[in-house]
This record gives structure tokens, sequence and C-alpha cells, in this order.
């Protein structure tokens, strides 16, 4: 999920996540019916009839969607999103976008859209509010550091309780730490991930976790968030946690039947190979960084 | 010429009794009419919450009592933030501004009134300054003061923390506004008074001091603080720069949990804020009418 | 006769195009006392406040104690300090007591000592009968008291001159008296006074000097006997009877 945010290095996603349950990972979900039934039964609960109606954010980032446009079929959710109508027999014509902002996209009342793809994590608090699919993306934490850094060579499981972590409040990666690495000294909250990011870059802190796409832009050398007296950038994705059952979901109206129909277009990409394929497709730099034991 | 006919008196014993309908607003009767529209509207509107077809559903995601007090307390290990802590960012930030947006306030009306021509480049900034803050939104002030100061890099002004900025960001504004009331507290003071100082040889600092400014006060309190209370009020805006006050804390609790309680609860903070605050001064607002009725 | 120490000449004053003093010239001597009639609008106050500088004038001078006032270097502020002006309109200071509002001027004008004042400032009260409610706020006074007490206010200043601008127009006909009773008081302790006025009983009797003005200009001057009963001009005449 996310919360757009403005940071002061620049306009930066931030996923802020919340309350995961992180060791469960079993969303509520409608008895999945068949692909086949789906095919014929779909008209009947669809927003629109005849239309697959999908709603994301404005602006749409990338690798998520390329050029904020999410009719272009190119992005990760994008393409999830094709993928889906495709299993489901709805034709790529028939697909239509919509603009839904976050924060509005939970409210309570009538929902204008068949579901919702905008890297929205699922939690069992927020199943009480909409229904979500199923995973279609895991998502995972890594560590960012200073370049030469020690954690950056020694991150065995008892090495990483001994490290200074910092983080932005309200975040996963801050319920990372205290659940999973559980560190000797206490977590240091910031208000930002930018304020995180200055602690970080004057060694109040060694690393922060946050999710990999996050902290791979973090990393990069035009972020501008963790850099030397020239300016150049000094942060470095030391690696990647295992998933521990974090996931992005679609989000639907509460009880919307057309959830276990869009379940069933997942598993069948799933078992098929073909989300495996678009993860590899766009979101290759993230896939490839070298996994940590916390 | 006046008809004879009309210009006669009438001769009947008029009656003063209202019609019946109307006796019902008068004297006793009135207090009953009251309460019971009182009770009427206000059952009224909660029937209306409380059966309206999204009814339930609004109340548990505006009114959940759980979530509110989760909001209000937070939880650490749920990386969820407080809501009732956050408010101490928006007093703090309210309390600095006040002083600053008080002093500044009077600074700029003081400069926008005086005469010397030495000082004219300083009155021409002055109105500049009324003109620019009191016409941009304060929402866009916010973002530029917040992501524009510190991009400039200098030190020190550039390395401040976003709440700063929003305090400043509130003062910019507020002392544009607030040197307004000043302004007409000061011409509200009759030109006699300043005559009258003048020509005992006061000088024109020591009118301003002991005798305008003394009496521009009473005419300018009401209005100041409602200024204040719309201050205190926009605190809220910190929110958009990232800053966890009530707000932003309401709304990540909200962005976690799919949940708007929070919100809910910033409000009732904001309210046990500015209540006091408004109820003072429309009690003040009052006892100077009456004062004003008194003495005429 | 005693030294001339206020001196008008040929004084213009405009506002706009409308010239409201047209050549003014004026001798005042101390311990005399000089009446200012004429009609509403016929410049007397304009005439009042340029000599209190509250209003700059556009020609000739006025010169007061040998100094020309026109003179760049005059701080005003030290002239008002010694020319006390009384108003129509009492101007008293609503959020100061009646005993501050005599001591502001001393106390903050001449950067005289508190203590020192006090006592002649209740000696002034005393003088005007309101001694006992010197802690009251002034809007507690009636016009006559509040005028009175607008006339000590000046004199606590002891001023070396006093101008008046119609003290009584404003005041109710039966608070009239009181205050006149205190100016004529005034005059007979020698207080050198320049006065507009519409009371011409009460200029007769005080007077030594009577000037009639019309329309910016001074049509007559004489003593009151002169003026009053033996107008040399037709306007003064006119003016005499409509007001008599």
């Amino acid at each position: 999920m996310r919360n757009l945010r403005f940071t002061l290095a620049g306009l930066v996603t931030l996923a802020t996540i919340g309350t995961v349950s992180l060791s469960t990972s079993v969303s509520a979900n409608a008895a999945t019916p068949s692909l086949t039934s789906c095919k014929t039964s779909i008209g009947s609960s669809e927003y629109t009839k005849g239309k697959l109606t999908v709603a994301t954010d404005n602006p749409a980032y990338t690798p998520w969607f390329v050029s904020n446009t999410p009719s272009n079929g190119k992005g990760y959710e994008s393409a999830v999103a094709y993928g889906i109508a495709k299993e489901l027999g709805v034709k790529k014509s028939n697909v239509v976008w919509v603009h839904e902002p976050f924060n509005s996209s939970f409210a309570p009342g009538p929902k204008r859209f068949d579901f919702d793809i905008n890297e929205i994590s699922y939690t069992s608090a927020r199943a009480q509010a909409v229904t979500f699919s199923n995973s279609y993306y895991d998502v995972q934490q890594s560590i960012i550091a200073l370049k030469g850094s020690k954690i950056v060579k020694d991150h065995t499981p008892a090495e990483l309780k001994t490290y200074q972590y910092g983080d932005q409040i309200g975040t996963t990666g801050l319920l990372f730490i205290d659940q999973h690495i559980n560190p000797t000294k206490s977590t240091r909250v910031y208000n930002s991930l930018a304020d995180a990011a200055s602690a970080l870059e004057t060694k109040q802190i060694d690393a922060i976790v946050l999710d990999t796409p996050d902290g791979q832009y973090m990393a990069s050398s035009g972020s501008g968030e963790v850099v030397n007296s020239k300016g150049k950038n000094i942060a470095v994705q030391v690696g990647q946690f295992p998933s521990v059952g974090e996931h992005y979901g679609l989000l639907f109206h509460k009880g919307n039947q057309l959830a276990g129909c869009v379940n069933a277009a997942i598993a069948a990409m799933k078992s098929s190979g073909s989300l495996a394929a678009l993860q590899t497709k766009w979101l290759s730099i993230y896939t490839s960084v070298p996994v940590i034991e916390p | 010429m006046v008809n004879e006919t009309d210009a006669r008196l009438s001769e009947e014993t008029p009656s003063f009794f209202a019609p019946r309908r109307k006796q019902l607003l008068l004297g006793r009767r009135a207090i009953v009419a009251s309460t019971f529209s009182t009770v009427l509207i206000i059952g009224g509107l909660f029937a209306v919450f409380l059966l309206a077809p999204g009814g339930a559903t609004v109340r548990h995601f505006f009114f959940n009592p759980h979530d509110m007090w989760q909001s209000f307390v937070g939880d650490h290990r749920d990386a969820l933030s407080s809501v009732g802590l956050g408010l101490l960012t928006n007093i703090w930030v309210f309390l600095v501004a006040e002083v600053f947006v008080l002093t500044f306030g009077l600074a700029i009306a003081w400069t926008r009134m005086t005469k010397s021509p030495v000082l004219m480049p300083f009155r021409i900034l002055a109105i500049i300054y009324s003109d620019i803050f009191r016409g941009i939104p304060v929402l866009l002030v916010f973002l530029l003061i917040g992501f524009g100061v510190p991009a400039l890099q200098i030190t020190f002004i550039s390395n401040q923390s976003l709440a700063v900025y929003g305090c400043v960001s509130l003062i910019l504004t507020y002392s544009a506004y607030v040197a307004e009331v000043f302004r007409a507290g000061i011409y509200s003071v009759p030109h006699g008074q300043l005559l009258a100082a003048r020509s005992l040889g006061l000088t024109n600092a020591t009118t301003m001091r002991r005798v305008i400014l003394p009496q521009a006060v009473r005419t300018v309190v009401p209005p100041l603080l409602n200024d204040f209370i719309s201050l205190q009020k926009d605190t809220a805006l910190l929110s958009i720069l990232g800053v966890i006050e009530a707000v932003q804390a309401g709304t990540i609790y909200q962005d976690l949990r799919f949940n708007s309680s929070g919100l809910v609860v910033a409000s009732l903070l904001f309210l046990a804020m500015t209540i006091p605050l408004t109820r003072f001064t429309d009690n003040l607002i009052a006892r100077d009418r009456n004062r004003r009725l008194a003495s005429s | 006769m005693n030294e001339v120490i206020l001196e008008l000449d040929s004084v213009v004053k405009r506002f706009g195009d409308n010239e409201v003093l047209r050549g003014i010239s004026l001798n005042l001597h101390r311990h005399e006392v000089v009446c200012l009639i004429g009609a509403s609008g016929s410049g007397k106050s304009t005439l009042l406040r340029c000599v209190n500088l509250l209003e700059t004038i556009d020609g000739g001078t006025i010169t007061l104690f040998g100094q020309s006032l026109t003179d760049v270097r005059i701080d005003p502020d030290k002239v008002r300090r010694h020319t006390g002006m009384v108003f129509q309109s009492f101007n008293l200071f609503p959020h100061l007591t009646v005993l501050e509002n005599v001591l502001v001027g001393p106390v903050r004008a001449l950067k005289r000592k508190r203590s020192d004042v006090h006592d002649e400032a209740m000696q002034l009260l005393d003088r005007i009968g309101l001694r006992e409610r010197s802690d009251e706020y002034p809007d507690r006074l009636s016009g006559g008291q509040q005028q009175r007490v607008a006339i000590v206010r000046s004199l606590a200043m002891r001023p070396a001159l006093l101008l008046l601008d119609e003290v009584t127009s404003a005041l109710d006909p039966s608070l009239v008296g009181e205050v006149l009773d205190l100016l004529r008081d005034l005059a007979h302790t020698g207080t050198t006074m320049l006065i507009a006025t519409h009371e011409m009983n009460f200029a007769r009797d005080v007077a030594q000097q009577v000037v009639y003005l019309d329309g910016g200009v001074l049509v007559e001057k004489g003593t009151p006997e002169e003026i009053f009963s033996n107008p040399q001009h037709e306007s003064t005449r006119l003016f005499l009877e409509r007001v008599r």
C-alpha cells in the first residue's frame, strides 16, 4: 500500500504500511469459483456492464506504471490488471481506467470501480473495511546503510541485532525492525523518511529498513537523499529480507463478489507462470537484490 | 388639504393581545417553545444520523470508540502515532506563532502608518507584504515555504524541521491579517484624541503608546481573538508538510486501519482547544457592546 | 502694555483650492485675552490650530516669543508644550482617570516626576471643584465637568498661552455657565488666552481685544466696546445682529 507524501529529497513514493499481520498471510476471500463460470457471470457483477473498471491513484509511479498512463499496459500493476482481464475473458478495449486517490479508495459508501490496484498492503484491520484479493506481489523489506559501513559486511542475524536503527513512523519497515530484527538499541523514530535519511547521512543511525523498491530508490545515485558533502550518493542497499507475508492486494468494495473471480484469475496467472514473468519483466531490479536473514 | 374624516382620531378601544399562535412565543411559554424546538431539531438531526442507509457504516468508520481510543493514544509497536501527542505539536506551533504574529503585526501596522520620508521604502515593503500574504492561500504559503526554503540550502535557515517551516508560514500569513486588524483598531480611535495628545506636546511615539494604542486595544481584541482561533485551526495544515501533528496522526491511523475515527478525535481535540477561546471572545464582544450601550 | 508674545503676519492657509485664512495679521500680548468671533467656517479654529502647529501655514509668518514657527529647526512638540489647546469636543482620554488626564502632559511630555506634579494637579482639580472625582473616568462626568477638566489638563502644562476653540459650543446650555466662569477666573488671574467663541457677552466681558473674521479675512479688530457698540463694517454689524 502507499500513502503518497512529499519528501524533501524529491517526490518519492513512500510505502507507509501499517499493522500487517506479518506472520499470517491469510486473506479473507470468498470461495474461489472456476474461471469458466466467471467468464459468463462476470457481466452481472461489473460496475459498468461489459466493462472492467480499474482504479489507481494519479500520479501512478514507475515501475508499477509507466509514464503515468495506466492504459498503456506497461509497468507491473498495469500489466497485472490486463492479465487478470485476459484470464476473465475481458477484451483489452473493455478495460476502463479511473483515478482514485488512495485516501478515498477505502472510504465507506459505494465505489466507482471494480477494483483498485495501487500497491495497497493487505492487513486484517483494513480487511474489515474493504475486501482484498489474494496477493499479486509479495513485499520484502530491505536494509539501507552507508557505503563502507560495518553492516554492509557484517549482517548475520546475531550481528543485525547490534546496530542502531531508525525509521519513519507508520511504516512496515519500522514494524519489521521491532518484530523481526529485535535490536538491542531501541529504534529511533522519525516523522518523515527524509528525516531518517538525514539521520543516516550524519551517522546518528546505522541503518534504515524500508521496502525493497523504495530502498532501491534511496540507494540510487539520482535520489539525493543520503549524500556526502559533494552531493554524491553514499547509501547502499545491503540486502532484502525474505517475505514475511506482507503483500499487495487488489481493493474491492466490501463483499464484492467479483473478488472471487479475480482471485481465480490471479491463481491461474500464478500457476501458468505469467505473474512471475511480469515480475521479471517489470520488477527485475528489485528481485535481484540479495536476500539476508533477519 | 386634509380630509376631515382622515384627520379624526379613532374612538375604538384597541386590543393589545397577540393572536393565539403568536401567544405561544410570549412570556413563560417561550421557554417551553424553545425547549420543544431544540429537542425537535437536535433529535431530528440525530435520527437522520441513526437511520440513514449508510448510518451504521459511517458510525463505524468515523465514531468507532475502539478506533477513537487507539488513535488517540497511538501504539509504537504497531507503528501508529498518537493523535493526542500530535496535538502537542499544534499547540506549540500555535503558541510560538501567536507571539510572533502579534509582534510583527504591530510592527507592520506601525510601519504602514508612519509619515516620515526616511521610512518610505519600508512603507512600500509593508504594503507589498500585506498584499502578498493576504492574497496567497495559506496552503500555498505552506508548500512554498516548506519545500522551497530547505531547497535553498542556506546554513541554519534551510536546516530547520518541517514544523518550523509550517510555523513560519503561519506567522507570515497571519501577521499580514493582524497588521490590518491593528491598523483598523488604531484608525477607530477618534482623531480628536490624537490632536489632544499632540497639543499637549506628547511626541508621536508617546502619543501612540499612551493614548492611541490603549484605546485601540479595546476594539482590536475581539477580531484579534477571532484571528487566533483561525490560527489554531490552521495549524492542521502542518499535516501537508508531513509533520505528525493531530491531523496527520489521524490520517496515518486512517491509512493504516482504513478507519477515520482518528480524524474525529482530532476534530474533538481542536474543538476542546478552540471553544474556550470562542466563548471568551463572544463574551468579550457582548460585554463591550453592553458597555457602549450603557455609556451612550 | 506687556510685551508681544504672539505675532501673526499675513498668515495664509489653504486646504486644496480652498483658502481658509487670507492674510491674517494679529498680535497678542502677555496677560492679554483676545476673542475671535465670526460665523462657523470663518477660519477661527484653523487660526488656533496653526498657532499650535497642528496645521502648517502656506504663507506669512507666525512668531512666538520672537521665534518664527516656520523655521525648519523648530520642534513642534516644544511649541505645543508652551501653548495649551482646548477643543470644542473636550477630547479627554477615556482610558485614563481624571487625575491621569491631568498628569499625562507634565509626566510624559515634560518628564516631570509624578509625585511632584500630583499635588499641583489636585490643586487644579480642587479649583474646579472636582478633587473628589479625581479617580473617576471621564465618561462619568457631565459635559461641563469634562470641559473644565480639559482646561485644567492644559493648565497643568503651565503654558505661556492658552488656545481655546469654541469650548462651550458642544455643551448643554445649562452647563455653559460653569465653563465660562472658569475662563473668567483665568482671565482675571492674568492667563494669556486666544479664544474662538460664539458667546458674545462673554467676549465683551473678558476680552481686551475682539477680532471679527469673515471667510478667512480679518474684517475688523478693536476693543469690545468698539466692536460691539460701534462696528465699522457692514458685515460685522450683520453678524452681530444675527447672533444677538
